[in-house]
């Protein structure tokens, strides 16, 4: 049976065709977005699709280590185990964990929340959020925590004696990588950068190239797949020209005392030994510990004195005042000046530190006598003295190879002129001439400069380096200062007796028996003095060139008496060769 | 062969949609079958061989739906609204819970969702209200034919199931709209609605504001906001022009979709087909949905011409909604993709009302 209603109540055929029109309209609506997404935005979703399924699990590459001359290890990489989150799996328990791993571990819930939100890199990427743990209790978080947790193993930084190699070795430090081609995959890695010393100088070296395997996962994180592997790179290990004993001993020597010790070979310039104190653990900074004790420490103990510290230098200056003398002409080794302890120029008295006597070259420098150098400086005159100094790189870097090097200050009456406006005056060439007022160098400088008048006038460049990896270090760097050999020995002969005289400002090195010549110096500053001597043994055929600095340490005697029992410790030891 | 001939007869004029069905039913095997892997593995025998089985019972419900007069439903139009409220209400006290929502009621092994039923039921209810001649009444014409879709929609809302309540009451809408009734009623329904909707926004709690906001969309989460509309949308946009390919689709295998067999499963088949399947989908629906609004033109019998309508408005407000949910464009309710979806209920319900649309076009020709 059929219910028809009779006549067109309806206008169906216009209610049909709108109908159509709507969902018609509602069709080309979807495939305008579909158009979208899949034909114009296509490879944008395509890569994000990839970046869903496709991740880069990084396989660290080790970084060179850093050995002293004989094979002791100073820096090697270590494995440490890093806790690790993927924040999906843990996006609705975070803060409960995070609370539980604060109490499990005694660490404060802040730090893991700081980690969590520095490292986070990717929802599902690892996300380290707590650092070096011992093995045993990485793994036992992890059983306690399977699902959230990760341990993840990563080389850490260890310096082995880091108090004695802070300031030669550095540190270093992780920043973002610049060259990493894991980066489209969502992967930010970290790389291990040289900060200071050797780990930045050589960092090219020493640096390895991380590797990494591309793997497919799925929702969970689980590796489904595998896509392929590159393969870490280890860094060069970096042999370094210090002994690692006498470096020590050099720490043990200086103890709590600020200052520099430094052992050259005289020919080579290869470091043996570079401390420079107060001194501080780099280790410090590879776990990310609390750092402002040491940067607010009044003593900077960051502070490399022997090749950034700038510092008076005072009567060190003599033997190189007596070169340029001699070379001059304007002295004779027989010239004499009479010492009465005290020289008057206008109406200021300058000072000796005793009454010499009569003097020639040779006593003037084994007793320090200030009269002397006060009148070979009135005749030298202030702008030989400064082309002299400045002969003797007193105010350049010596290009050792620790970066951040400070260079020294050689005056000038020109200089002085457009610094102060004021001319120079004859007191001004006699504070230079002892080492005094405006002219300050480093530590390393004024050794370099020394050591030429041990090893026949060459401006060595100092080095650390023995080799990297298989290749030997070469050293060419050796600059001629062409001066005369025989005035060289002559100035030569006068350190020798600072020693061997009786008399002689360091005659309590005389007891080593090492046949040490060498300067004392002891240099005003507005507090206590600054303690000095640089010198080179044996006599003959020096070897070795060392030299102290105590800064403020009131004379040169502190600084002898240290330098007395760094050396006597290294004889003892047999650390050095001795004639 | 007589049976094959009398059936192919009477499909005569209906062949298009029966091909068409035919042909959503084997995407539905092939987008399931591939959706039911895992990393390479296939994982759902199971499932996959329920659904075969779930598709060839429906078609012996479509064929005996085919063969019921409609008018029958006329006459049943509130004994089968009742039924559909029953068997709502019977979810709370025997109905299992699944996915956080009371949907589903268990008759010997077979689970069954009511509230797909209760879309047919106001189908046939609506069309019986609407098939009476329209008096210039405010309650009787309007207020009286949607408290019956408000109540059943309530219920719906309470199991909860957002999704099917509002697709209820579309439908009814959809249905009125396109009746002789006077459509001011309906702008001051509407007016009503905009005045109101903040006024009792603003009346809730915060908590059961947030409630609401989750409720329309499950998928905000603090940590992943939205995470299945953007790994479905970064599935759809890289299946690019032409797909990954069948099996290929790594948002697919990798896992990276949730409900992706049930309500995301035109994600799946965008991403392995790409622009080119999902205009090929779209086209079968559109012929579907076309052939039903056809059919208007020639049906003389009110109550016919309602049904007719609210199974089209049914047929073409799944598959807007569905498709635009994978989108984004709409917020994420459970709406299954008719005819493609894994699930029963929704398979039997979509039959039955192409049943009923056969049979009143054997009336129609």
């Amino acid at each position: 049976m059929k219910f028809k209603i009779k006549g067109s109540l309806y206008d169906n055929k216009y209610l049909a065709k709108l109908l159509k029109r709507i969902v018609l309209i509602s069709f080309i609506v979807l495939l305008v977005v579909l158009f979208n997404y899949q034909a114009i935005n296509g490879s944008y979703y395509l890569k994000r699709a990839e970046n869903n399924y496709v991740r880069a699990i990084p396989l660290y590459s080790l970084r060179g280590s850093i050995f002293d001359r004989n094979g002791t290890a100073l820096a090697r990489d270590q494995a440490s185990f890093n806790l690790a989150v993927f924040p999906y799996q843990i996006k609705n328990k975070k803060n409960l964990l995070f609370e539980k791993l604060a109490k499990e571990l005694g660490i404060s819930e802040k730090t893991i929340h700081k980690n969590y939100k520095k490292n986070i890199s990717g929802y599902f990427s690892p996300t380290n959020i707590v650092f070096d743990v011992s093995k045993e209790i990485a793994l036992a978080l992890k059983e306690k925590h399977p699902k959230s947790l990760l341990v993840n193993p990563a080389p850490q930084r260890k310096y082995l004696m880091p108090l004695s190699f802070a300031h030669i070795l550095g540190y270093v430090k992780e920043a973002s990588s610049l060259q990493s081609q894991f980066k489209e995959y969502g992967y930010k890695p970290l790389e291990r950068i040289g900060i200071y010393g050797i780990e930045q100088y050589y960092d090219s070296y020493l640096q390895g190239q991380d590797g990494g395997d591309l793997v497919e996962v799925d929702v969970s994180g689980n590796v489904v797949g595998f896509l392929g592997r590159k393969k870490p790179v280890s860094g060069n290990d970096v042999f370094l020209t210090i002994d690692s004993k006498i470096q020590e001993i050099a720490k043990n020597s200086l103890a709590k005392k600020r200052g520099s010790i430094i052992l050259i070979g005289s020919d080579s310039g290869k470091i043996i030994a570079l401390y420079s104190s107060p001194s501080f653990d780099p280790n410090l900074f590879i776990k990310g510990s609390n750092l402002a004790p040491l940067y607010k420490n009044q003593f900077s103990p960051l502070f490399n004195r022997a090749t950034q510290g700038t510092f008076p230098i005072g009567s060190l200056i003599k033997p190189l005042l007596a070169i340029a003398g001699l070379e001059k002409g304007k002295i004779k080794p027989e010239t004499t000046f009479d010492c009465k302890g005290r020289l008057t120029l206008g109406n200021n008295i300058f000072r000796c530190s005793g009454s010499h006597g009569v003097q020639n070259l040779e006593q003037a420098l084994a007793h320090s006598c200030n009269i002397y150098f006060y009148n070979l400086g009135l005749i030298l005159g202030p702008k030989t003295i400064s082309r002299w100094l400045k002969m003797f790189d007193l105010d350049s870097k010596t290009f050792i190879d620790i970066p951040y090097e400070k260079k020294g200050f050689v005056p000038t009456p020109k200089w002085k002129k457009e610094k102060f406006k004021q001319s120079w005056y004859s007191g001004d060439t006699l504070n230079l001439s002892i080492g005094q007022g405006y002219l300050h160098t480093t530590p390393l400088a004024i050794t370099i400069a020394i050591n030429a008048i041990a090893n026949g006038g060459y401006l060595v460049e100092p080095t650390l380096l023995k080799k990297i990896g298989e290749e030997k270090a070469v050293y060419h760097f050796k600059e001629s200062m062409d001066v005369g050999q025989k005035n060289l020995n002559i100035v030569k002969n006068g350190l020798c007796k600072t020693v061997s005289k009786n008399s002689g400002t360091a005659r309590i090195l005389k007891n080593l028996s090492l046949g040490i010549c060498g300067k004392t110096g002891t240099a005003q500053t507005s507090g206590k003095p600054h303690g000095w001597f640089v010198g080179f043994f044996p006599a003959q055929k020096p070897k070795y060139t060392v030299s102290i600095f105590l800064e403020r340490g009131g004379s040169s005697h502190q600084a002898l008496r240290i330098l007395y029992d760094f050396l006597n410790n290294l004889k003892q030891n047999n650390l050095i060769e001795v004639e | 062969m007589p049976y094959l001939k009398k059936i192919t007869r009477e499909l005569s004029g209906l062949k298009t949609i029966t091909l068409s069905v035919i042909l959503l039913n084997l995407i539905s095997i092939i987008s399931l079958y591939s959706s039911l892997h895992q990393q390479g593995q296939f994982v759902g025998e199971t499932l996959l061989s329920k659904q075969i089985t779930w598709i060839v019972a429906s078609w012996l419900v479509f064929i005996i739906f085919n063969y019921i007069n409609y008018r029958l439903y006329y006459n049943l139009a509130f004994f089968i609204y009742a039924f559909s409220l029953v068997l709502i209400g019977a979810v709370y006290f025997i109905g299992y819970e699944a996915m956080g929502a009371q949907r589903w009621l268990s008759f010997g092994g077979l689970t069954f969702q009511p509230s797909e039923l209760a879309k047919i039921a106001i189908i046939i209810i609506m069309a019986w209200f609407l098939s009476h001649p329209p008096v210039n009444s405010f309650l009787k014409s309007f207020f009286l034919p949607f408290s019956f879709v408000g109540l059943s929609a309530l219920m719906i809302l309470k199991q909860p199931d957002l999704g099917t309540a509002m697709l209820v009451v579309l439908i009814a809408f959809g249905m009125g709209l396109f009746s002789k009734i006077n459509k001011k009623y309906f702008i001051w329904v509407l007016i009503f609605v905009l005045i109101a909707a903040p006024f009792s926004w603003g009346m809730l709690k915060s908590y059961q504001q947030k409630r609401l906001t989750t409720f329309i969309n499950p998928n905000i989460d603090p940590l992943g906001s939205g995470y299945t509309i953007i790994q479905s949308k970064i599935a759809i946009g890289s299946g690019q022009l032409f797909g990954k390919g069948f099996l290929a689709g790594t948002q697919n295998q990798f896992n990276f979709l949730p409900e992706r067999h049930t309500d995301f499963i035109f994600t799946v088949i965008a991403e392995e087909w790409g622009f080119l399947g999902s205009l090929f989908i779209l086209l079968i629906y559109w012929l579907i949905i076309k052939k039903v609004f056809d059919k208007l033109k020639k049906i003389r019998d009110p109550f016919a011409y309602y049904l007719t309508l609210g199974i089209g408005i049914y047929f073409f407000l799944h598959v807007f909604i569905n498709i635009g949910m994978t989108l984004g464009v709409f917020p994420v309710v459970g709406l299954p993709l008719i005819f493609i979806s894994y699930g029963g209920s929704h398979l039997m319900s979509t039959f039955i009302l192409l049943g009923i649309f056969f049979n009143i076009s054997r009336n129609y020709k």
